[in-house]
């Protein structure tokens, strides 16, 4: 790679962006331009608004039941209050404050407390949806409370008890939060969200020209051909969507700290002499940078790997969403940076500027976030320049897949497309039907969804389409040992699931309300042993087994071994709709579609999930005692993994022995 | 010089059958010759040319580029070529000036080379009205002769044109088979595919034809109608694929 032939590419390709319009439109004139006079209008709109909203005069009706000196005090009170007009009599209040044509109406009743006191009740209706009435309720309350304030006074007198005796305990705010930190908490949450999504969106316009476009417009065959190495052509475009999203980046927060600071000035906030944090303004740019280049990166393989550049934007769109959310995550004052999340890309960042623009910086974390996402950053670029030395991507041809791949072979059962849009169907019926019937009553929800959406589709589909189930299934017998390694790996592969959720719940703990519903569903404690078994081990092993390791896999079959089994398990673990349960649930798909395909019986997997699923029954019911034994307040020690993957490894040996013998012959 | 030998690529089709676009081709063109690859569309004449571009790679066989070998050395055998194809196109915001350096500059050609060498091109290609204005606001002809200099801004020894006439008027064709001649007498190896037998008729000092990926015949225009005893290429073609056709019938029925 020769760093001279990198800047020459950088350098033509930015000239080339440069001399785009609508790159320059949308990546520099408009934050320059567009943003402040954003901020400004909006926030000088809305204090204007404000203003009105104020001093707007509203009409209110009130309906006084009691008629006696306290209560004309209240009215009398209203009447004198600013900005309030009192409606004379009319026949229906409230049909006019349902027209608005009064903001409130009140109704005074009074009753006798048990020492004989008078009780004025007020009763305010009003429509809280209506910001002006919103604001009268709380107005025409605090004339209340001082009408109040005087009559218990009054009556305090009456007794010769001097009013300050309620004054027994009285709450000062003195909020410590410095001027600049409560700033940084407003700015924090919505800054990252607006910075990410400007990254991703300027980003995106460069890259998709940058070889998409170059597809499209026949040139990049000319730069294949020339002595360039393929990685500098890569890097030298990578960093041309870094520049330009970094720009684009720079300017906006440039264009924002003076937009704010001119908003502050007119706010009339007590913020005047808050100086904003331009230091965590720099900062913040820093933590920008290897985001920027991870999703420069991503933008480039998306780019590689489309034909033309409406591909590559139909292709960054799932990427822009899956940014937008990451980054509302900000948003959110429960999630809060630790080791865990620092992990995480997108919302790792998106938090970091929470903590900078709060003043809470923590270095360790800062470093894990831009370690973790420099780290992932290598990974994106590697795949891009292995994209970019592949021919079949390179010289995809323009109608030759898009259109056919769901032509041709989705009237095929077995094929992949036709499985896609299966295992799609299921997983949205899944969600909306499976879920409100588990909703209305959990054990008929679950016998339900289990044989109406997992089972009893696969069959309709191998019926209606004329295969021949038994043999599609795999619902046949194989050699009697292989019966015996499901049972045999049972324990072992339970431990080995345990040890990984245990792994898991360290890095993201699992809310305490999700286990308490797991165990709710394992354990069905006002049912007897056997049928809980029959309900969560033994049906869902039938009908799940059927559904994935029966029929989906056969779509996958083309791929190979291994594909096909870690496809099937991918799917399998994603239709559990559990992101906590994800990896060990996908590991045990893995684990039984390498019994099927192994075995060549559906009848050995079927097996393992009844008895992963009774293991999990009785534990939830501590019917094993050995493991509790060895386990601690519910936790598994961490060696037991080891024991537990040589028996695997063991069986595994076995497995493959008596299965060879059986290809063979013998 | 090229030296083709043996070269095999298949694709892998939607419908998991194999394709065969080139089959055991092979061939040899020398120093100041000018060898046509003549074959109708889809006779695999582009994935050749592209497998001795290097940026396809040969299933099997391979070939050799100014002693260096298309698998094992593909760096030093695009830095003696030059690629000039009939839907190349160009960067649009761009003027002609700025390409031909980027190109130029991407050869490892020095600053000072580069400038003197566009010098020369544009008053041989008669571009310098048009070399600083954006391609964008070029005529089809221009451009042609803007993608021409960029392919040779690197003088190699190597050119290969992929069907370089094809969509041109001609006046814009002749463009380039002057300057196809032009590379001839400076002693480089050109390589030339089209389907049009009167272009081969008119250049070639040898013709390789090429039908569904193998070699049909090769020689000159001259050893080729001695062969065939017909006189117009399009029959010799025809004769040469009647013939392919007999033998296959004759292979089937074995």
């Amino acid at each position: 790679m020769n760093f001279k032939k990198i800047l020459t590419i950088y350098k033509k390709e930015m000239l080339d962006i440069l001399r785009d319009k609508r790159t320059v439109l949308s990546a520099i004139v408009v934050p320059i331009i567009l943003y402040p006079l954003l901020i400004i209008g909006m926030s000088s709109l809305m204090s204007r608004q404000e203003q009105k909203i104020e001093n707007q005069s509203a009409t209110i009706y009130i309906d006084n039941q009691v008629k006696d000196n306290n209560s004309a005090k209240i009215t009398e009170a209203l009447a004198s209050a600013k900005n309030i007009q009192i409606m004379n009599e009319v026949d229906d209040p409230f049909a006019l404050l349902d027209e608005n044509l009064v903001k409130a109406v009140l109704t005074i009743s009074d009753s006798i407390s048990d020492t004989g006191y008078q009780i004025i009740k007020v009763k305010i209706s009003y429509n809280a949806s209506d910001e002006k009435a919103t604001s009268l309720f709380s107005q025409i309350n605090k004339v209340i409370q001082e009408v109040k304030d005087d009559i218990v006074g009054e009556r305090l007198k009456e007794i010769n008890i001097a009013s300050d005796i309620l004054n027994a305990v009285e709450v000062l705010e003195d909020n410590v939060a410095p001027p600049e930190q409560m700033f940084g908490f407003f700015i924090g949450k919505i800054l990252p969200y607006l910075l990410i999504m400007m990254i991703i969106s300027s980003g995106a316009v460069v890259a998709s020209d940058l070889v998409a476009g170059e597809k499209e417009r026949g040139t990049l065959e000319t730069i294949l051909v020339s002595a360039a190495y393929r990685n500098e052509l890569v890097f030298g475009k990578y960093l041309t969507i870094i520049t330009i999203s970094f720009i684009t980046i720079f300017l906006n927060l440039f264009s924002m700290y003076i937009s704010i600071q001119h908003m502050l000035s007119q706010s009339g906030l007590e913020l005047e002499n808050v100086d904003l944090p331009i230091g965590n303004f720099a900062l913040i740019l820093v933590a920008m940078l290897p985001l920027v280049t991870l999703i420069a990166a991503i933008l480039l393989s998306i780019s590689t790997f489309s034909r033309n550049i409406k591909e590559a934007q139909s292709y960054q769109m799932p990427l822009m969403l899956v940014g937008m959310m990451a980054a509302m995550i900000s948003m959110f004052p429960a999630f809060e940076l630790n080791v865990g999340m620092a992990l995480i890309p997108i919302v790792n960042i998106a938090l970091l500027f929470k903590d900078i623009m709060m003043n809470n910086f923590n270095l360790n974390l800062f470093l894990i976030v831009v370690g973790s996402t420099l780290f992932l950053d290598l990974i994106a670029i590697y795949f891009s320049v292995n994209l970019f030395n592949n021919e079949s991507i390179l010289f995809r041809t323009s109608d030759e897949k898009s259109l056919k791949f769901w032509g041709k072979g989705s009237k095929n059962v077995f094929s992949e497309q036709f499985m896609t849009l299966y295992f799609i169907a299921i997983l949205v019926i899944f969600y909306y039907i499976g879920s409100r019937w588990q909703m209305e009553n959990i054990t008929m929800g679950l016998i339900k969804s289990q044989l109406i959406i997992i089972a009893l589709p696969v069959l309709l589909i191998l019926r209606f389409s004329k295969s021949d189930i038994k043999k599609s299934l795999r619902l046949q017998n194989t050699n009697v040992k292989n019966y015996f390694v499901p049972i045999l790996a049972s324990i072992p592969v339970v431990i080995v699931a345990a040890i990984i959720s245990q792994v898991i719940n360290l890095i993201y703990p699992f809310p305490e309300s999700y286990l308490e519903n797991l165990q709710k569903i394992i354990n069905m404690s006002d049912f007897p042993l056997w049928k809980n078994i029959l309900i969560i081990a033994v049906l869902p092993a039938i009908c799940e087994e059927l559904m994935f390791r029966g029929f989906i896999i056969r779509g996958f079959e083309k791929r190979g071994f291994w594909n096909a089994i870690i496809i099937t398990a991918f799917l399998f673990a994603v239709l559990h709709l559990d992101p906590f349960r994800f990896i060990p649930v996908g590991l045990l798909g893995i684990w039984m579609g390498y019994l099927l395909l192994k075995t060549g019986s559906i009848f050995v997997p079927m097996l393992a999930h009844a008895l992963n699923n009774t293991l999990a029954v009785l534990l939830s019911r501590d019917y094993i005692p050995f493991i509790g034994k060895i386990a601690e307040d519910g936790e598994l020690p961490y060696w037991s993994i080891i024991p537990a993957l040589i028996i695997i490894y063991v069986i595994y040996l076995w497995v493959e022995k008596i299965n060879l013998k059986i290809e063979r012959g013998e | 010089m090229i030296e083709v030998k043996n070269l095999t690529k298949s694709f892998k089709q939607k419908n998991g059958e194999v394709f065969n676009a080139v089959d055991d081709v092979s061939f040899i063109a020398h120093k100041g010759e000018i060898v046509v690859l003549l074959g109708v569309n889809g006779a695999g004449k582009t994935t050749t040319m592209r497998m001795l571009s290097t940026v396809l790679k040969p299933n099997s066989g391979t070939a050799i580029i100014e002693g260096n070998d298309v698998l094992l050395q593909p760096q030093k055998v695009r830095a003696n070529l030059g690629f000039l194809s009939g839907d190349t196109g160009l960067y649009a915001r761009l003027t002609g000036r700025e390409i031909i350096t980027y190109f130029g500059r991407l050869y490892d050609v020095d600053d000072v080379t580069i400038k003197n060498r566009i010098k020369n091109l544009s008053e041989l290609l008669d571009m310098n009205d048009f070399l600083d204005k954006k391609i964008d606001m070029l005529s089809t002809g221009m451009k042609q002769k803007v993608s021409i200099a960029r392919s040779i801004i690197h003088d190699p020894p190597v050119m290969i044109f992929d069907e370089p006439t094809s969509g041109l008027d001609i006046l814009t064709a002749k463009n380039i088979i002057d300057f196809i001649h032009k590379c001839k007498d400076d002693g480089k190896c050109v390589l030339f595919s089209t389907h049009i037998m009167r272009e081969a008729e008119r250049i070639a000092d040898k013709i390789v034809m090429i039908h569904k990926g193998s070699i049909l015949a090769e020689g000159s225009w001259k050893e080729l109608q001695e062969q065939t005893g017909k006189r117009d290429l399009d029959d010799i073609f025809i004769h040469f694929v009647d013939q392919q056709k007999e033998s296959e019938g004759a292979a089937d029925e074995f």
